[in-house]
């Protein structure tokens, strides 16, 4: 193999991974119809009321520790932690989901559109 | 004790892998429904793969499944010799379904692993598989479970687990077929509700969740008569005279996009307020986990 040849090689390799490596993201509109984007960067964002929450949420309606956002492998999974008010995934109400571009998550008040790059 | 109803595999017919179906996924039927350690199997469908991956992550790892198999269509077994367990001497899997001419559900499992189809042999599995009966209603670790049976060529059957006043129930391939009573087409969606099967609404009768097949909207219908599935707006009719709370369409079309299956889902949510019931409905959607 040419030395050219080895850099493609080495290039494509890094490329495959970077591409297998999907990001993700939640993008959060407020009351004013202004967003806020949350680049998800733990293997696992705590979503509540709480202080020590990666991504707090003010509502009273929201528990401590509400829900969890965990990256696992390619897919991103949503679990709700057992919260009084629960986690709707497209307007249904579920226990866990593995999310896919486009969802809108909500969270007590809080609305989430979910993006994977 | 709540239930929890996860969606391994919600595709009919075939595995359709495809961009248009990454959401609500391309593997064939399988549902686990689970009351605390009870793991109950509803078909073993492609989808049943990554639940077998998933059942050897958890701690413990369940060591006795039940697996109920509607019926025996390539679609609803194809996925058994690639269900992990299925290799470990330490799991024991109790099969259950319908014997037609005296041959079980079991029977064809094993017959789809001969030599001509599958390099490992039924007999070779680890696992310890036995062939039960339901016998119509049969306790199972405090779970009631029965069987009754769906309209579909060859036969099928639905499932019903209930437990300290929860009910789901499992009823796909099924075909509600539509009377000359009834309006069909019903382009606007304004008909009123279509009659179903008295049997069918009794035994569904009040679920927390129903799972029915839905495979068609009523043109897709119009064309498949007698191929043993339904419109989603019968699927409707039939889960608002069961008073159930709420339906999962599922046993989706395989040329059926996500984008056709949101369309379903809103038609379905139109049809319900318009006969003024308190209907949840979805479409049953891959790695979705619903706790009842």
């Amino acid at each position: 193999m040419s030395n050219a040849e080895a850099k493609m090689t080495a290039t494509i390799r890094i490329l495959r991974r970077e591409r297998e490596r999907r990001r993700h993201s939640l993008s959060e509109f407020e009351g004013d119809g202004t967003q806020r984007l949350i680049t998800l960067t733990r293997e696992e964002t705590v979503m509540g009321r709480s202080p020590d929450a990666h991504l707090r949420l003010s509502s009273k309606r929201a528990s401590r520790e509400h829900a969890f956002l965990r990256v696992r492998g390619n897919d991103c999974v949503l679990v709700d932690n057992e919260s009084r008010n629960g986690v709707i995934l497209n307007g249904v109400k579920v226990h866990s989901a593995v999310l896919h571009d486009g969802d809108v998550i909500q969270v007590a008040d809080n609305v989430f559109v979910y993006h994977e790059d | 004790m709540a239930a929890f109803v996860k969606f391994w595999g919600t595709r009919g017919s075939i595995p359709t892998p495809a961009s248009w179906t990454r959401v609500y996924g391309g593997n064939t039927p399988c549902v686990e429904v689970r009351f605390g350690d009870t793991v109950f199997i509803c078909d073993a469908g492609s989808g049943i793969r990554e639940l077998g991956k998933d059942l050897l992550k958890r701690r413990p790892a369940p060591k006795h499944l039940h697996l109920l198999i509607s019926h025996t269509h390539w679609d609803h077994i194809q996925g058994f010799p690639y269900f992990a367990p299925v290799y470990l001497p330490s799991t024991q899997i109790r099969v259950y379904g319908r014997h037609d001419n005296g041959v079980s559900p079991y029977q064809l499992l094993s017959g789809q692993m001969s030599s001509d189809y599958f390099p490992v042999s039924f007999k070779d599995l680890g696992a310890s598989i036995a062939d039960h009966d339901l016998g119509g209603r049969k306790m199972i670790d405090g779970v009631a479970v029965s069987a009754f049976p769906l309209n579909h060529p060859g036969g099928c059957q639905a499932y019903c687990f209930e437990k300290e006043g929860r009910k789901i129930v499992y009823a796909t391939d099924n075909e509600l077929e539509i009377g000359a009573w009834d309006v069909f087409p019903d382009p606007d969606n304004k008909g009123p509700l279509r009659r179903c099967p008295k049997a069918l609404i009794k035994a569904m009768q009040g679920a927390d969740l129903l799972i029915l097949d839905a495979q068609y909207d009523d043109k897709e219908y119009a064309a498949k008569r007698k191929w043993g599935h339904s419109s989603c707006y019968s699927a409707t009719d039939l889960a608002i005279q069961a008073k159930a709370k709420s339906l999962a369409l599922f046993h989706h079309d395989p040329e059926s996009t996500d984008r056709a299956i949101d369309e379903k889902v809103q038609w379905c949510r139109q049809r319900a307020a318009a006969h003024g019931a308190a209907l949840n409905i979805m479409a049953a959607r891959e790695g979705v986990e619903l706790k009842i």
